[in-house]
């Protein structure tokens, strides 16, 4: 079963500690994610993965009865401390517990970009980090973009160069070129680009991104 | 250019904007879009909501001979599990003989029918069962229980091969897929004599040219929340045309149309793959109802991939016979067309009717294979085809010495007395982009003669495309505040409909924007709309909206304006005509290319598009439109595919990074250009923009790289091994 694969990662890793989901590597991390995207569909019919959901606690199914970890973060400036599901991820967290469903999920592995949002000012996947790697953080989403019911000059930028054709991506665009321009306030169109490679758009509404996002040292303001 | 004669007299230029109409307009929802307040159909949470997941088969081609669902149904959380013995639902959109996917009668006569799960499975990822749990976990692990006893039967992946004596049968028909008459025969199409008009020929031209798969790969993965209230069922789920989804999801399940509500507020991009009903919104409502609960079933990105559809891999044949002053005398085609294992769509190869030589026969098989399914994607039998055909004709041009563009204005079609058009304009969109890119220039008479092993060349294509008006419905109502509101049944999938209809409606009351409401998206509250697929809401729905409005305006010159709580309403659903003219937009694309003949690698170093479009409503959007469209024709030139591994019948590339989608740092700069003409059709002059742009771009990246390397370039997608391997 995957649990003794897990349990023996876990001896290889943090040589018989108990489990601390916080300590789990992103590898660790990504290969039971893997597991999770391949088995979930069935496709192969893999082991159950082991994101510290144990057979024996899937079997009383209970949600709640999945192990638990309390964390406490700052999501747009509000401070959360909750229990969040060791087998979580931060897009899980944000959209399913907090309501924030600006944030996107396009393919949940770390293809896409669409679920960029930023921590402690960085942009993250946050489908390929766990809700308890984001303990002491500030989380930054789409919503929190907006001061007091205006617009920051990145978002007005892309409604005036149509920046969102079926919209996405847009908050991942948005996200990573707001990170982008707190380090860069007059980035060149190569530069954005450079910064937003990790982003993809299908509509391909690439140039009108790049525009929008250059456009703001025109309009004199930081994202 | 003694063809131009021919022309019929051009309808006259547009002057400049109108007061809305041709002035750049933020989107109407701009702002949700950009703060995350938008609700697409996965962000709906409903009280005591159900998740579903779907079993999948990883065999291409397996007999179920048992399944065993009862480990997975004692798993404690688990509310619902439905398979093919328990849910024989038909899913009518997504196995229609002919293709043909807005015909009931057709789809009432098809017999190799779909269902929301099949037996035998026929391609890796059919639909074998689903589960409505708790949660996703649960509904995870419930998947893995489920105990399937599965007979492999052979498989066959190629088109070609399927129609070999001895192939292994999708269906015991045959892997030739019937036509609309339930036929099991080729589609063919006979204009004047072949015969004839090779056998004048004083060169004759053959190759064979393929093309791959391609997934529509919408950022927004399928999903659908069912909800039944009673015996009504409302659905919260990505479509491309709310009323065609309402209409198909009711008949699959034995409802009337007004027992199905569909909600489509936003969605997450389509480009066709989301057209009609899905066997998602089959499957949600099926386990909703056995739960007695809310459902929402997400789809990964990998079953998205699997489990929907992208556009047919072809094989084409092409025979041209040409005169020795470059005059085509005859078009011959065979082309195989790879379905998979349903016939979701036509399997169209198109591009050949874009020439005036009189003898064409045209002939295509739409075949069954193991490979997943294909279907529409943005101008659905278009680009292949142009790929191949302008490719075939771009080879002659060179082979004879001619520059392909000459050749082009030689054998294009045009309009003649028996085939008028509404306005022609293809000659304006060629001059003018010859003219921007600078052609003579950029081009290398003699193909892949530039010194050293970074070489630079240049392609040409055009087009021609359905801009066909047709009936459509809205309405448009006025309160006492002089606050109007327009009920339009589309959904915004990316290209703006939404604000599109706005503006026309804006327009023709002759208010500002800010005094109108637009309220889409919702089958319960909007009149039938065709759906965002055929580039046809613009030019359909759009002119329902203007004479809705002028309806409006003359009860508001007859009456006057409302007062209190009275309002005044008008609408419309007419059915226009071109007065027996085809209608068409049209457009050219030139692109100069480098490939390092060391690497494999193509950069795109300059790309000039011409359009004409009609009027253009919303210049940016428009844009955008062709901008996005070009990106993906490009990514289908040099990217994309979905390999299969031929010993096991698995799919290899089922992602963005796999099939190599194009990012940022892919992205030339798009020149986009407009002619803009008002024929006196469609709501006011406008044409089809969406699907334009793709059409021609794997043709001019293609002709482009051949003409900076020297060798032709017959397969699509045109990767670094492919060129590497010419080269050899």
């Amino acid at each position: 079963m995957a649990n003794d694969k897990h349990i023996d990662k876990q001896g290889e890793v943090l040589t018989q500690e108990p489990l601390n989901p916080k300590q789990r590597s992103r590898r660790d991390f990504l290969e039971g994610a893997g597991a999770t995207a391949v088995a979930g569909t069935a496709i192969v019919g893999t082991a159950i993965p082991g994101l510290g959901i144990s057979t024996a606690n899937a079997q009383q199914s209970n949600p709640s009865s999945n192990p638990k970890t309390s964390i406490s973060l700052s999501v747009n400036g509000r401070r959360h401390s909750l229990q969040v599901d060791d087998n979580w991820t931060l897009v899980e967290l944000l959209r399913d517990q907090l309501d924030l469903t600006g944030t996107k999920i396009g393919c949940n592995r770390s293809e896409c970009g669409a679920c960029t949002v930023l921590m402690d000012g960085k942009p993250v996947y946050s489908c390929s980090q766990l809700a308890v790697w984001a303990d002491g953080k500030a989380i930054t989403t789409v919503e929190g973009l907006a001061q007091n019911g205006r617009l920051s000059p990145l978002q007005q930028a892309f409604v005036d160069n149509n920046g969102a054709q079926c919209g996405f991506c847009t908050p991942g665009q948005l996200m990573t070129a707001t990170a982008l321009l707190h380090n860069n306030p007059a980035p060149n169109a190569e530069q954005v680009k450079q910064a937003l490679v990790g982003n993809l758009c299908r509509c391909s509404n690439y140039s009108a991104i790049v525009e929008a996002v250059v456009s703001i040292a025109d309009r004199g303001g930081v994202a | 250019m003694s063809e131009a004669s021919n022309q019929l007299p051009e309808p006259f230029n547009i002057d400049g904007p109108l007061n809305t109409i041709g002035n750049t307009t933020a989107r109407v929802d701009a702002v949700e879009r950009v703060t995350g307040e938008a609700k697409y159909s996965r962000d709906i949470k409903l009280p005591g909501m159900l998740y579903a997941r779907v079993l999948r088969s990883p065999h291409p081609h397996a007999r179920i001979r048992r399944i065993d669902i009862s480990a997975a149904s004692s798993l404690p959380g688990v509310r619902a599990i439905i398979t093919h013995e328990t849910a024989p639902i038909v899913w009518g959109a997504g196995s229609v003989d002919g293709g043909r996917q807005y015909n009931d009668p057709t789809k009432e006569g098809t017999q190799q029918r779909r269902f929301i799960f099949n037996n035998p499975v026929r391609c890796v990822g059919d639909s074998v069962a689903a589960v409505a749990a708790v949660d996703r976990t649960v509904a995870e692990q419930a998947l893995k229980l489920i105990k399937v006893d599965y007979e492999e039967l052979p498989f066959v992946l190629e088109p070609e091969a399927a129609l070999e004596p001895g192939a292994p049968l999708v269906w015991p028909e045959g892997n030739l897929c019937p036509d609309f008459r339930h036929n099991y025969e080729p589609m063919v199409s006979n204009l004047g004599d072949i015969d004839a008009g090779l056998a004048e020929a004083d060169q004759i031209f053959e190759d064979r040219y393929e093309t791959s798969f391609v997934h529509n790969a919408q950022m927004e993965p399928r999903c659908a929340l069912a909800h039944w209230q009673g015996q009504k069922l409302t659905l919260y789920t990505p479509t491309q045309g709310i009323s065609n989804c309402r209409h198909d999801t009711a008949r699959d399940l034995g409802l009337e149309d007004h027992q199905v509500r569909v909600v489509c507020n936003f969605m997450g991009g389509g480009f066709g793959n989301k057209n009609q009903n899905q066997d998602a919104d089959l499957v949600a409502a099926t386990l909703s109802k056995a739960a007695n609960a809310p459902v929402m079933l997400e789809y990964s990105r990998k079953e998205d991939w699997l489990g929907v559809h992208g556009r047919w891999p072809t094989v084409q044949y092409y025979k041209v016979g040409v005169k020795d002053d470059g005059m085509v005398t005859g078009i011959q085609m065979r082309g195989y067309s790879g379905m998979g294992p349903y016939r979701k769509n036509s399997g169209g190869i198109s591009g050949m009717d874009a020439y005036a030589c009189e003898n064409r026969q045209r002939t295509i098989y739409p075949v069954y294979t193991n490979r997943t399914t294909s279907g529409n994607f943005r101008a659905p039998a278009e680009p292949h085809g142009f790929f191949a055909v302008e490719s075939m004709m771009d080879d002659i041009a060179y082979k004879l010495g001619i520059d392909p563009v000459d050749f082009t204005l030689k054998n294009m079609n045009r309009p003649t007395e028996a085939r008028p058009y509404t306005n022609f304009s293809l000659d304006e969109c060629i001059a003018l982009g010859r003219d921007q890119f600078d052609w003579a220039t950029r081009r290398r008479v003699t193909p892949g003669s530039d010194e050293g092993p970074i070489k630079r060349g240049a392609g040409f294509s055009f087009m021609m495309f359905r801009a066909g008006v047709g009936t459509s419905s809205a309405i448009v109502r006025v309160d006492s505040n002089k606050m109007y509101t327009l009920f339009v049944g589309v959904t915004d999938i990316g290209p703006g409909a939404k604000t599109t209809m706005g503006m026309i409606a804006a327009e023709e009351l002759g208010i500002p924007m800010s005094q109108l409401e637009v309220v889409a998206g919702d089958t319960d509250r909007c009149p039938y709309s065709v759906g965002e697929s055929g580039s046809r809401t613009t030019i359909q729905t759009g002119y329902a909206v203007m004479q809705a409005a002028k309806d409006l305006n003359q009860q508001i010159a007859a009456k006057g304006m409302p007062s209190g709580n009275d309002v005044l309403i008008a609408s419309a659903t007419p059915v226009p005509t071109t007065d027996g003219k085809i209608r068409q937009c049209f457009g050219a694309h030139f692109v100069e290319v480098e490939v390092d003949t060391r690497t494999g690698t193509t950069k795109i170093l300059k790309y000039t598009t011409v359009h004409e479009s009609g009027r253009i409503i919303n210049p940016q959007t428009a844009k955008d439109q062709i901008r996005g469209a070009t990106l993906q024709g490009i990514g289908q030139a040099l990217h994309e595919n979905l390999l299969y591994d031929p010993a096991s019948g698995q799919p290899l590339t089922t992602g963005y990074y796999r099939a190599r989608h194009l990012t940022h740092l892919d992205v030339p700069e798009i020149e986009v250009t407009f002619i803009e003409v008002d024929d006196g059709y469609g709501p006011f002059g406008a044409k089809t923009a969406g699907e334009a742009g793709i059409i021609l771009a794997p043709a001019a990246v293609a002709n482009a790289v051949s003409n900076a390397i020297g060798k032709r370039m017959t397969s699509l997608p045109i990767s670094r091994d492919k060129i590497l391997q010419v080269l050899l």
